[in-house]
């Protein structure tokens, strides 16, 4: 985690613009160190007063500080910019539902899973206040107390939701791409909420950062889907992201869940994407054995 | 600056299966410029745009790969290309499934570096 904070702030200091102070923000709120990713927040949506991810991220360290009127404040902003986002969806729906209002909270939750109809997270939230809203009593009687809340953000990450699978390290995950260069450091094989599910990326000092890398891509394949369907484009096989010092390709295997692979710059593109077209390969046939 | 971005655009336009290429605002994924074919949704391209920049670009900080420079997305029926011009500013490229990618990768990261800084 700490090498995360300290990549993403290598980044941010060369380009003070970037939008990765989101990220940065949202690790070092995981980390704990809320006083921190707020400053990192604020200064961010200084320069990007409309960016919903942001404002998402600044609502759930506002939560997390225990100011749910900021934190509401955040999300509003986010969805007047994001109607369909799917993280202030989640994040005003916790927050409507620790005030006591279960029926405005099922009412986004519908929205998110309208949005991400796999979401699991907001599906498991919207069962919660359901049963809530279905005990709750009618607006002429008085409002009792906010029941417990439901398992909802503001944690976001998907891996850190109750329920999730733990977040082990590269090594202890299903050996999918055995045989394969870079089997548990540079291939991940996670679903679309962003859990990671084989494989690992190893970080620039070596550490596992592939839960940072899935949360960063969750929900990437849905929104590609939809767009490229948009555009009549059909179904999406591969991206591609260049980067300063390495290659990384991202493809779906079967329905909700995604391959990324990285190579180094060294090694041309096409290489890598033949690479990640054979660890597709390993990844299918693996889950097709789990009968996912 | 207008007249500049036009010409790299009409430069990116003449390759050959690039349906449309734009100038897109990293951060809102607003179009600047654009130049496309009829029925082409600017809009859409640009928002896409936007956000798998984003996306890839916070995944290769995580992953200690650094900043983005270039960007593809291949689907049955087309591909979408992202060159990052300034930390600001995206140029765009929707082309089909058989572009010559190579070709038109070069007029882009020539459009991305004479895209005002």
């Amino acid at each position: 985690m700490a090498d995360d904070i300290r990549a993403l702030s290598d980044v941010l200091a060369r380009d003070p613009a970037s939008l990765v102070y989101a990220d940065l923000a949202e690790a070092l709120r995981r980390r704990g160190d809320l006083d921190q990713a707020l400053g990192v927040a604020v200064r961010g949506l200084a320069r990007h007063p409309d960016h919903a991810d942001g404002l998402d991220c600044a609502g759930r360290i506002h939560a997390d500080r225990g100011d749910l009127a900021q934190a509401r404040d955040a999300w509003g902003r986010a969805l007047a910019v994001a109607p369909a986002h799917l993280g202030a969806l989640k994040g005003m729906a916790f927050a409507l539902f620790r005030a006591g209002d279960p029926r405005g909270a099922e009412a986004l939750l519908e929205r998110a899973l309208a949005a991400e109809p796999g979401d699991e997270g907001a599906r498991r939230a919207l069962e919660t206040v359901r049963r809530a809203g279905a005990a709750a009593p009618s607006p002429a009687e008085p409002v009792p107390a906010p029941a417990p809340a439901p398992e909802l953000p503001p944690a976001v990450p998907a891996a850190a939701l109750p329920g999730a699978p733990p977040a082990d390290s590269a090594s202890e995950r299903p050996a999918v791409f055995r045989g394969m260069e870079g089997a548990t450091a540079d291939i991940l094989l996670f679903d679309d909420r962003g859990l990671v599910v084989a494989g690992g990326l190893a970080g620039p000092q070596g550490k596992d950062v592939s839960e940072l890398a899935a949360a960063a891509l969750a929900g990437v394949s849905g929104e590609a889907a939809r767009t490229a369907q948009y555009l009549s484009l059909g179904p999406w096989g591969t991206i591609v992201a260049e980067a300063e010092r390495a290659n990384l390709v991202l493809a779906p295997v079967g329905a909700g869940a995604l391959l990324l692979v990285r190579r180094d710059r060294s090694v041309p593109v096409g290489l890598t994407v033949r690479v990640a077209e054979r660890a597709q390969g390993a990844a299918r046939a693996w889950l097709e054995r789990q009968g996912a | 600056m207008s007249e500049i971005l036009d010409r790299a655009l009409d430069r990116i336009s003449r390759v050959r299966g690039v349906r449309g290429s734009m100038v897109v605002a990293a951060d809102d994924g607003i179009a600047v410029a654009q130049l496309l074919m009829e029925g082409v949704n600017g809009k859409a391209v640009a928002a896409l745009a936007g956000s798998l920049a984003r996306k890839m670009g916070g995944a290769a900080a995580a992953t200690g790969a650094g900043r983005v420079r270039f960007l593809q997305m291949d689907a049955a029926e087309g591909t979408l290309l992202v060159a990052m011009a300034t930390r600001d500013l995206l140029v765009v490229a929707l082309a089909d499934p058989t572009v010559n990618v190579g070709l038109c990768r070069i007029e882009m990261m020539r459009a991305a570096e004479a895209a005002p800084r």
